[in-house]
């Protein structure tokens, strides 16, 4: 990739924040607030300890949620259905950690790692082999299988898996050998004070090495080269002899299990139990992540710490301003994907109104 | 039971009012996942603009004219920007998630809801369910058996005839849309001034994909979907009565219930009960 062409990829996305951030800014003062308070709030998330543990707490499931909406959109498909993966997965490990509960830690770990990729994987299965098979449009699909996938694990966390010693609808909690350690436990190994305090885990560097793996299998394998010929060009590669139905299952059976490595994060790494609504939106913000990204997976990282930058930065303003909630983030959001989807216009609008004003 | 038929009554309303706007906009060729935007933000808009002005009728007036705008975001990202369709579904519903708790703090000091209204200020429900009862047969006569109608569902089948024909489908998408828009927006003056005295966060409560369930689930017919948003509504009224009573009992899980309308729109998606085949354009765009 040369320099020009980096230049290129980088505009996009950096216009993006940059007009964001001024109209997020504008609402900060049409709301009365003086709009320094967005830049205090978003140096705390980055240049303190604390601020940047939380922030690297969010930026773990939107890397994954991230990923797996890419790795679709790569094979021409939109999995909307992150958000009931997700869920699938982290229960998935609850129930395995309360069914083997005396695991040593090295048995434990992995398996409830695997527990979630699989229960993960299954759920976007059951969307890949709908299209594929019976040809129903996977954006509905999928709608309909978040409602019904966290409907299901709710139902699991106020029955089967309840801790009927306390009011909040939450699981029973998992045995210590399941804990994933928090990366506080290694700055203290070190003497340091480091992220104390926060929920960041070593989840982090798991989601991290699967954008790497993700990049690996979708640029340098065969089946990664089938999924993103399918994505440009489906006639073509179907007439090449690449087979749609079985491209498609896999597809979504890897976003699924991408998802539900959230469960990972949540359960094993920081909460040790499930609460009902646990997620913020992880699944639709991978949306947001991946097109952010443009779909590629170390572009993902960044996006990824982007939003998490943005989740947190709103907790932070709601903290510090009397009028505004931490909803700014789902604007902020909501403002980053309108101006990504309809860049091109928006671009042609930009250079148009500076092309007006250099001839007058 | 004549209890649970009459809350089955009022809750299938507003699923009725979201089913037929989403029904417009759909047909005009254009995949809407923002029926939920919508409702949140003219239910907002509803139950402040009463709470302020005191009258009920106002405040649907400027439900209306909100909830057209909103749908309007919508079809001018898709036909201006040419954003993908269900990007911009994402976003709008994002938008109007975080807009709404937003504005409720800025101008009811607390995030979770607006101020409650007295019973005088409040719109009949009443009205608003015979409405419901009345449109889908209304919007069935004006889709089918108009030149408008017709241009519509030419916007969403066949958007190249259309323009050969020297009819431009983009117009006709915005006018269905902004219409859809403001037709969905009934349900939010149901929910927040009719069935309730005040807008709560998140009210909507996924009531906007519901309804694009029974949408699909009636294949994209006013009629068939208006009579599929009675079965949901019934569904979600079971669903309330088991939770307050036990069946022969046992505490009977209500999730059971509440999968359910999802569960048979999959079925029927899926071609194991009869087919649901989407308006043409859609998907394409």
């Amino acid at each position: 990739m040369n320099r020009r062409h980096l230049f290129q990829v980088l505009l996009g996305p950096g216009l993006a924040i940059l007009i964001s951030a001024l109209l997020t800014a504008g609402i900060l003062l049409a709301f009365g607030e003086s709009p320094a308070i967005l830049w205090e709030a978003f140096t705390s998330t980055f240049f303190n300890g604390f601020g940047l543990g939380y922030t690297l707490f969010y930026t773990t499931p939107l890397i994954l949620t991230g990923l797996s909406v890419a790795l679709c959109f790569h094979a021409g498909l939109f999995n909307i259905g992150a958000e009931g993966q997700l869920h699938f997965g982290a229960a998935a490990i609850i129930g395995i950690a309360l069914l083997f509960p005396h695991l040593p830690p090295f048995v434990a770990i992995p398996l409830g790692m695997l527990s979630s990729i699989v229960a993960g994987g299954v759920w976007g299965w059951i969307a890949g082999f709908l299209k594929a098979k019976r040809g129903s449009h996977e954006v509905i699909v999928t709608i309909l299988l978040n409602f019904i996938g966290i409907t299901f694990v709710n139902y699991l966390i106020l029955y089967p898996f309840k801790n009927t010693q306390v009011q909040n609808p939450e699981t029973l909690a998992i045995s210590k050998s399941y804990f994933v350690p928090p990366l506080s436990d290694i700055s203290a190994f070190f003497g340091s004070e480091l992220f104390r305090t926060t929920p960041v885990n070593c989840t982090l560097f798991l989601s991290v090495i699967f954008a790497v793996i993700c990049h690996f299998f979708l640029f340098k394998t065969v089946q990664g080269y089938e999924l993103r010929a399918l994505g440009q060009n489906a006639s073509a590669a179907r007439f090449n002899g690449i087979s749609l139905t079985r491209n498609t299952m896999i597809a979504f059976t890897l976003a699924g299990a991408l998802a539900g490595l959230v469960g990972v994060n949540e359960v094993m790494g920081f909460q040790h139990k499930l609460i009902e609504g646990f997620s913020p939106q992880y699944g639709f913000t991978g949306i947001a992540v991946a097109l952010m990204a443009r779909n590629n997976p170390i572009g993902i990282v960044l996006a990824a710490f982007l939003f998490g930058a943005i989740h947190n930065g709103a907790r932070e303003i709601e903290f510090l301003s009397e009028r505004i909630s931490k909803e700014i983030s789902i604007v902020m959001e909501a403002l980053l994907i309108i101006l990504i989807a309809g860049h091109q216009f928006f671009i042609a609008k930009i250079i148009h109104f500076f092309k007006r004003g250099s001839r007058d | 039971m004549i209890d649970i038929f009459a809350s089955a009554l009022r809750l299938a309303t507003p699923l009725i009012f979201a089913a037929m706007g989403g029904f417009l906009c759909e047909r005009s060729g254009v995949a809407t996942i923002c029926l939920e935007a919508v409702l949140l933000t003219s239910a907002w808009t509803a139950a402040s603009v009463t709470y302020f002005s005191h009258s009920p009728f106002l405040g649907t007036a400027a439900a209306l004219w909100v909830g057209a705008m909103t749908m309007s975001i919508h079809s001018f990202l898709v036909t201006k920007t040419k954003a993908d369709p269900i990007v911009s579904g994402v976003a709008v519903n994002l938008l109007a998630l975080g807009v709404t708790p937003i504005l409720t703090k800025l101008l009811f000091g607390s995030p979770t809801n607006t101020a409650a209204l007295p019973l005088s200020e409040r719109m009949s429900s009443e009205l608003l369910l015979g409405l419901s009862f009345l449109l889908p047969f209304l919007l069935h006569f004006m889709v089918y058996k108009t030149g408008w109608g017709l241009r519509l569902l030419a916007a969403g089948d066949g958007p190249q005839a259309l323009e050969t024909s020297g009819v431009s489908p983009a117009k006709v998408r915005y006018g269905a849309m902004a219409l859809g828009g403001a037709v969905v927006s009934l349900g939010g003056v149901y929910l927040s001034v009719a069935h309730a005295s005040q807008f709560t966060r998140e009210m909507a409560a996924g009531r906007g994909f519901i309804a694009l369930a029974a949408l699909i689930f009636g294949k994209w017919r006013p009629i068939p979907a208006f009579l599929t948003c009675l079965f949901f509504g019934l569904t979600d009224a079971l669903q309330i009565h088991f939770q307050s009573s036990p069946l022969l009992g046992t505490t009977f899980p209500v999730q059971a219930l509440q999968i359910l309308p999802y569960l048979i729109t999959l079925f029927v998606l899926v071609g194991f009960i009869g087919r649901a085949k989407p308006p043409l354009a859609i998907g394409k765009s």
